[in-house]
């Protein structure tokens, strides 16, 4: 069998090769020039170009509604609220299990590693409902304290603490196991030669892991932030009626309210923040590759 | 007055079940450099790891200056371990990776820069120390490692085969550089190889360990000329390892015999290929010749016994040798041991 590498593909024959290459790639991207690019510029069109008597006509309009509506403010901010809190309990729980399962060699980090990677595999349908029977009014806790004459939980249901554990639990596996492909980058040797040389815990995890992962970090946070900005199920069924995350409420715009134009708007908004976030993530990867 | 002390020191890994240090003593003298040589699995880096904390001892104790440091972690010893590879800090540039281990001793700024720029002058890198440690190379690499050990001044320096991945240029000219600075500082040293080479150039002892035990401790040259094991003899420089019986003083193996004064029973014996000169026989002799090869300066002989038993001599003149010719054997030097021990060396 030969090998031929692209380069060899382009230098050997150059004009009778290269087509199929080109072929290869036309395919995915005119999938996601139709599928994505084009949906996006037509969103935004829409929200631009306003329907008036004497038809339609460029405007933002809708947009200026958006971020003047008290309402539609406060659903972006408990939005905002929401993924910040997810991100920061998200590293402040995830941390620690990589770390352990990273550093562990007992039999007892492949039954963490086990239960942490679990969430993964559960609709997030079923851990709402799990959540509800658990954590929600006459729930598991509430049965317990009960039984032990403790007076009644305030349940997190329907507050803006229901959408957050949820969600935390449910971005609990992705984030442990980008942490744990960085962690994987330190060596042991690394490692041993700064606790060699007078390293202490802290020292190590502040001045040689955490420098080492902070790529990885990053990295887990925008993906973790960019599913919990737009996430509609949690929030929907854990969630409080009002205010209510991006998710759900562009979905109520557009069916309850047969508002498509402002749901539009509230996607594209929606969209907007994505990239920021997108944009983090990117140059993360971009700085990885350098380095 | 000894350094380091290591007394009866055993380490048995629990998944393992295998001792892969059994019961080891050990004393190393100030500014002494001993070298733990030995195959494979011998237990030298669990030996190494357990002086430097990264282990812990099932049983022993180990002693720094007098003071217990058996159980101490690595954090809190005066000793300084350089790996084989893989250990710099590769978001540090190599001032910081030197600097690093003072600053947690809050030693000053200046005072830092001092030391660091002095260390990295003894290992032949001054002016490195904005460079990335990615941009070295292996050698460089290696000589920031062992200069972060020596910026700390450790009492003792610990090195686990710091120039395995190394060519062999290079190894040997940092095994030099090394043996020069160890000596110039004065640093107790305990050095990991499995290279016999590496082992007889530096070390003041070497330790050859089997199994996780000391199978013998002394001088290069001792270890070379007087091995009290035949594992010893057979692991340090080429050696005819020839299996016999001896009866009535005389030792014997298919067709060969030679005065052996030892009581009746088993014997090994033991003759370097430099001590075995040869003497071609017409009548077949004790040995047949299999190859000959002309290394210029001299030639080595392979012969086989009749029961085809390989040995190996050294000779000044190859071409008086051909294949197939008949050979007698006429050691000048040999020893013989029974029951993994000396008995006998003339
Ligand atoms: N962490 C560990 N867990 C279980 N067994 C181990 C561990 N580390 C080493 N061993 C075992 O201990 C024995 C000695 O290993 P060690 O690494 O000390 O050998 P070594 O002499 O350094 O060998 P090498 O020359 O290959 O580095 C081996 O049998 C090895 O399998
Ligand atoms: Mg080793």
């Amino acid at each position: 069998m030969t090998m031929t590498t692209p380069d060899q593909i382009g230098s050997v024959t150059p004009a009778r090769r290269r087509p199929y290459g080109l072929l290869l790639v036309a395919t995915p991207v005119l999938l996601v020039l139709w599928l994505i690019i084009w949906p996006i510029i037509s969103a935004i069109i829409t929200t631009l170009w306003v329907p008036t008597p004497e038809g339609s006509a460029f405007s933002i309009e809708t947009y200026r509604f958006f971020f003047s509506d008290g309402y539609s403010l406060s659903n972006l901010s408990i939005t905002l609220w929401t993924t910040g809190v997810c991100a920061i309990l998200l590293l402040v729980v995830c941390l620690p299990i990589a770390l352990y399962l990273r550093f562990s060699n007992t039999k007892v980090a492949a039954y963490v590693q086990g239960l942490a990677i679990f969430p993964m595999f559960v609709p997030s349908i079923i851990l709402s409902f799990a959540f509800i029977r658990v954590l929600g009014p006459n729930g598991t806790v509430d049965l317990l304290f009960n039984a032990v004459g403790l007076p009644k939980i305030r349940t997190p249901y329907l507050t803006p603490w229901g959408p957050v554990i949820g969600l935390v639990w449910d971005n609990i596996p992705l984030t442990v196991l980008i942490l744990l492909s960085g962690l994987g980058n330190v060596s042991n040797q690394a490692i041993e030669a700064a606790r060699d040389v007078g390293a202490g815990r802290f020292a190590l995890l502040w001045h040689i892991i955490l420098p080492r992962i902070s790529n990885s970090i990053l990295v887990a946070i925008s993906f973790a932030v960019l599913g919990i900005f737009s996430a509609f199920t949690l929030p929907y069924i854990l969630g409080p009626a009002a205010p209510e995350m991006m998710g759900p409420f562009m979905q109520r715009t557009f069916r309850d309210l047969y508002d498509p134009q402002t749901a539009i708007t509230q996607a594209v908004i929606t969209f907007g923040f994505c990239i920021v976030f997108g944009l983090f993530y990117v140059r993360s990867v971009a700085k990885n590759r350098a380095a | 007055m000894s350094v380091l002390s290591i007394k009866d020191v055993s380490k048995i890994f629990p998944n393992g079940n295998v001792r892969a240090v059994d019961s080891f003593s050990l004393d190393v003298a100030d500014g002494e450099l001993v070298c733990l040589l030995g195959p494979s699995g011998s237990g030298k880096s669990t030996l190494l790891r357990m002086v430097g904390g990264f282990e812990t001892p099932t049983s022993g104790v180990m002693t720094i200056d007098g003071e217990d440091i058996t159980r101490l972690p690595p954090e809190k010893r005066p000793t300084g371990m350089v790996f084989q590879s893989h250990a710099l800090w590769t978001h540090m540039n190599v001032f910081k990776n030197l600097a690093f281990g003072l600053k947690l001793r809050k030693v000053s700024p200046d005072e830092i820069k001092r030391r660091v720029e002095g260390v990295l002058e003894l290992v032949g890198l001054g002016g490195y120390g904005t460079r990335g440690v990615g941009q070295l190379s292996g050698g460089q690499q290696q000589r920031v490692a062992l200069a972060r050990s020596l910026v700390l001044e450790p009492k003792i320096l610990l090195l686990d085969e710091p120039f395995a991945s190394l060519d062999q240029h290079l190894r040997e000219r940092l095994r030099e550089e090394v043996r020069d600075i160890q000596q110039r500082l004065k640093i107790t040293t305990l050095f990991v190889t499995h290279g016999q080479d590496e082992a007889l150039s530096m070390a003041d002892r070497i330790v050859v360990m089997r199994d996780g035990r000391t199978e013998q401790i002394d001088r290069p040259d001792v270890v070379y000329r007087e091995p009290q094991t035949p594992f010893v003899a057979g692991f340090i420089g080429t050696m005819n390892l020839v299996e016999g019986t001896v009866s009535n003083g005389i030792f014997s193996r298919a067709g060969y015999s030679t005065p052996l004064p030892v009581s009746d029973g088993p014997a090994t014996l033991a003759i370097r290929p430099e001590a075995l000169d040869l003497a071609a026989a017409e009548d077949g002799g004790q040995g047949k010749v299999h190859r000959v090869t002309d290394y210029g300066t001299h030639g080595l002989v392979d012969l086989d016994l009749r029961d085809n038993t390989r040995i190996k001599a050294m000779v000044s003149h190859p071409d008086l040798f051909k294949a197939g010719q008949g050979v007698t054997l006429k050691p000048r030097a040999i020893a013989a041991y029974r029951d993994n021990a000396l008995i006998h060396r003339a």
